[in-house]
């Protein structure tokens, strides 16, 4: 019963909290650029605008897929408010990326083509990292389900710190935040239009908007059991966290996937695996 | 009961004596359907009594059956022999004549020839009838049509379908045999035997480079022969015995019985194309499609994985289960990277299908309960859903001429039923709640436990397997006109496609029961609790029908909402403002001429070339596998 109510809170308030943080990154990404910035509400506004429009596809499965990135994403988050299986949770949020680039893949335009290969290239980059950080996971709690973080002493962040590292570099992606941005443009018009985006729009635009906000939630969530054992911590770490984010996405370039690749492969999984190695030592 | 397995192994046998001697088109068919059906009929009648206790199978016409096995072991080698001999191999004849010796010393002065239950079935088994009986069946009956249209592509002036489906069906007996087999010379004949027909259904269209392709897997196999050879005398020297059920009763003990089973490994990873072994299994892809989907889901390949895991249990805790799990999981990783630099269809289900097996041995290696049930889920899954995927692209193939996926590319406006159910298997290959990554998930929970270098490399396998996956099932997808009609197809050629895809989907919602019935009896001790439907471990816990029930019905509101697309305006994808007026699919380029759009994946040449990355994988496998076998001393 407590499960259920646990997960019908994680379905409702996710993207609301999502949408907020959205809000909240507007406004905080223009104070960095001296800008007023719209108001915290405007991701709302901006999604309600997107379902009153008129609904224009260039074929059926883009509906498919954009309905099916939606579940996938609400699905995992409520698999993780019900406590379940980290490895599980990752393989259920995958559905949603893997709809979501074959939704671009199907409509015959250069953008989206080029933004679904790019997509492709940064769940390959991001994937192995996070699986790197769910084997720390059970690493330290002997198991791969969240309930077994609970009963840890001390945060998780003290046993594997470079494991959060890895997670913060996966999250830039995960988040598509510079300079990772380059399969949907986070900023305005450059040279991709809106990559894997650009071909979904009004209604279904808005339901990609609202996965999105699911799964900042679930990466935030990942990021917050990391120092599950005190609320103010917990919330520091992932103000913290989401601010740094904010400062690198607005001091850093857009970069290639090559760079991507090599960076994440390299410094994300380094980081992986030499704590990984403390973890087994122990 | 005994009887049950005897029809397993001989009605094939018979049934390909009378395809190849009665040349006639309706005996041939009636015979592949027959036996398909029997075949099923016999699994599924095995699986309902269960297990099977070692029984002796009794001699034939008065002569001893374990004599005449090994008159057959030596006549098979001998044709083999021959044929090394007419495509001038030396490799060949070499395998082959060492084996001959040894097994002469082996059968002559070695073996004390005491009376061995021939056959037996535990769950492993049944699963393994299953796999071959039911999917090999119904890949036979997709060839009927398939080999029609071929012979009708290639001209033949006489048909040479007689022989194809002797070996065909002679195949699926071998594998049956294979599997039942207690007696491990038995199992050494039938290994041979898939060899043997393997190499005859390679080389089947007699073209050059189809005779050179048969020529390296008959070398490559008959390495494996002798490796099987050497491992079978090292074993027997220790354990003083050929039953196999009493060698797993043993345990290991020592140095010599370790290098036995180390040198048991190595033929199956040939068998089963681990790298460096791999380009034979790629070779074979020249073979017409029922051959290769036959290789690599219920035959063939799972021979390798299944003498890895028959003995997986005997070598549990040593340095060679360390080793065999790395050589498995180094396997997953290379292959999974040298799919992503493919666009040939058929290529890249060929190295998925190494990298998956390569995970297979690597969970044997784990060797823990919970490794071993991911190994046995992975057999099975990817026998349904890699024969699916291989006969759609032998449909596909059929239908646009081409095998390429950038050729493929909206595939779903001109051929919706061959995409979707293309589309079905590709999606039952890497996405939960199907079986193939329930497995996945499992064999990365149960990696956990033993190594980090197998971790890394499980994560990375599964994020590069992802890649050539899901782009190939999106570029299928594709705009179709309103008014456009549907594909025909045979009948005989959608009954396998439905019943295949239909079963990787139903069983994957089974797999609880599945697992509570088959799985947990042959693991011994249960590393899973199944209630609610789901899967529970201490490890973590994969909620297989609640998730089912969740994705299920949010795929159906997708669906249901995509179907009402008419009412939905289609526009022409975006073109920067300059689409052409008169063509959907180009741009207005200059002098107002149009120019048509066309894209295509991104192959990353760079980082995963063929071959550059080839030669660097193999030297690193057989410093891998050098490392295993010495290991093991």
């Amino acid at each position: 019963m407590q499960t259920l109510i646990l997960v019908i809170i994680g379905l409702v308030g996710a993207p609301l909290l999502g949408g907020l943080i959205a809000g909240l990154d507007r406004r905080v990404t223009a104070w960095l650029q001296s800008r007023q910035g719209p108001p915290i509400m405007q991701p709302f506004y901006d999604v309600a605008k997107l379902f009153g429009k008129e609904k224009m596809v260039v074929n059926q499965w883009q509906i498919l897929c954009a309905w099916v990135y939606l579940v996938a994403a609400a699905v995992a988050v409520a698999l993780f408010f019900a406590q379940g299986d980290l490895l599980l949770i990752f393989f259920v949020q995958a559905i949603g990326g893997v709809f979501l680039v074959m939704g671009a893949l199907s409509a015959k335009s250069p953008y989206s083509q080029v933004g679904a290969q790019r997509e492709l290239l940064q769940m390959l980059a991001y994937e192995p990292v996070l699986i790197l950080v769910f084997v720390g996971f059970y690493m330290v709690t002997g198991s791969f389900s969240i309930q077994a973080v609970w009963a840890q002493e001390i945060p998780l962040l003290a046993k594997m710190p470079l494991l959060y590292l890895a997670l913060c570099y996966a999250l830039t992606i995960k988040l598509m935040k510079s300079p990772f941005d380059f399969a949907t443009s986070h900023h305005g018009h450059q040279e991709l239009v809106k990559g894997v985006l650009t071909e979904y729009s009004g209604p279904y635009l808005g339901l990609i908007e609202v996965a999105h906000w699911y799964e900042t939630i679930l990466v935030l969530g990942l990021c917050a059991l990391f120092w599950h054992t005190n609320v103010a911590w917990m919330a520091l770490l992932i103000v913290v966290t989401y601010l740094l984010e904010i400062l690198v996405d607005n001091t850093m370039a857009r970069m290639t996937w090559r760079w991507m690749l090599k960076r994440v492969w390299l410094i994300g999984m380094g980081l992986g695996v030499v704590n990984l190695i403390w973890l087994y030592a122990r | 009961m005994s009887n049950l397995l005897v029809l397993l192994i001989l009605l094939p046998a018979a049934a390909a004596v009378v395809c190849y001697f009665v040349r006639s088109e309706a005996v041939r068919k009636a015979a592949v359907l027959a036996t398909g059906g029997i075949l099923t009929l016999a699994a599924l009648g095995l699986l309902a009594q269960g297990t099977v206790a070692p029984t002796e199978v009794g001699s034939f016409l008065g002569i001893g059956s374990d004599f005449l096995v090994a008159v057959l072991d030596f006549a098979l080698l001998g044709v083999i022999y021959f044929y090394g001999y007419r495509h001038k191999s030396l490799l060949i004849q070499g395998f082959t004549l060492a084996q001959v010796v040894l097994l002469i010393w082996f059968e002559l002065v070695m073996v004390e020839h005491e009376s061995v239950p021939a056959l037996a079935g535990d769950q492993l088994s049944l699963i393994m009838v299953l796999v071959v009986s039911v999917v090999g069946s119904l890949i036979c009956v997709f060839a009927i049509p398939y080999m029609k249209k071929h012979e009708a592509h290639l001209h033949l002036k006489k048909t040479r379908q007689p022989r194809f489906f002797f070996y065909m069906v002679l195949f699926l007996g071998a594998m049956n045999g294979l599997v039942l087999s207690n007696n491990i010379l038995w199992m050494y004949f039938f290994f041979e035997v898939t060899t043997f027909c393997s190499f005859m259904l390679i080389g089947h269209d007699a073209t050059e480079i189809a005779t050179r392709n048969a020529v390296r897997a008959l070398w490559m196999n008959a390495l494996g022969g002798l490796a099987f050879v050497i491992g079978m005398m090292l074993v027997y020297s220790q354990a003083g015995t050929l039953n196999i059920a009493a060698l797993l009763a043993l345990g290991p003990t020592g140095a010599v019985m370790l290098t036995g089973l180390a040198f048991l490994c190595l033929a199956g990873f040939t068998k089963a194309a681990q790298i460096p072994f791999q380009s034979w299994l790629l070779g074979a892809m020249v073979a017409p499609t029922p051959v290769s989907a036959l290789l690599h889901s219920s035959t063939m390949v799972k021979a390798g994985v299944f003498v890895v895991l028959r003995f997986a249990p005997i070598f549990a805790g040593t340095f060679l289960s360390t080793g065999v799990a790395v050589c498995g999981a180094f396997t997953f990783l290379a292959c999974s990277a040298l799919g992503v630099g493919q666009s040939n269809g058929k290529k890249i289900l060929a190295y998925s299908t190494v990298a998956n097996l390569g995970l297979i041995i690597c969970c044997a290696g784990i060797n823990t309960p919970l490794a071993l049930t991911a190994a046995l889920l992975l057999i099975l899954f990817h026998a349904i859903s890699k024969s699916l995927l291989f006969l759609c692209v032998g449909t596909i193939e059929q239908a646009i001429g081409s095998r390429d996926i950038e050729d493929m590319r909206g595939l779903y406006g001109t051929n919706p039923r061959t995409a979707l159910i293309t589309i079905v298997g590709i999606l039952t290959m890497m996405l939960p709640p199907f079986g193939v990554l329930l497995g996945k998930w499992m064999a990365i929970e149960a990696s956990a436990d033993s190594n980090i270098f197998i971790v890394v490399m499980l994560a990375l396998g599964s994020a590069l397997m992802v890649v050539y996956l899901a782009r190939w099932a999106g570029s299928m997808m594709g705009s179709r006109e309103p008014d456009a009609k549907a594909e025909s197809q045979p009948l005989l050629t959608r009954l396998p496609l439905m019943t295949l895809s239909l079963g990787s989907v139903v069983l994957s919602l089974a797999s609880p029961w599945i697992y509570n019935s088959l799985l947990a009896p042959w693991v011994g001790s249960e590393p899973f609790a199944v209630g609610f439907g789901s899967l529970e471990s201490a490890h973590g816990t994969f909620v297989v029908v609640p998730l089912f029930l969740v994705l299920g019905l949010g795929l159906m509101y997708a669906v249901k909402a995509a179907s009402g697309y008419r009412r939905v305006k289609i526009m022409p994808p975006y073109m920067s403002g300059a689409n052409s007026v008169s063509a959907s699919d180009a741009y207005v380029g200059p002098m107002n001429g149009d120019v048509p759009f066309s894209s295509g994946n991104l192959y990353l040449g760079e980082l995963f070339a063929e071959s550059k990355l080839t030669p660097v994988f193999n030297a690193l496998a057989v410093a891998l596998i050098v490392l295993m076998m010495g290991g093991a001393l």
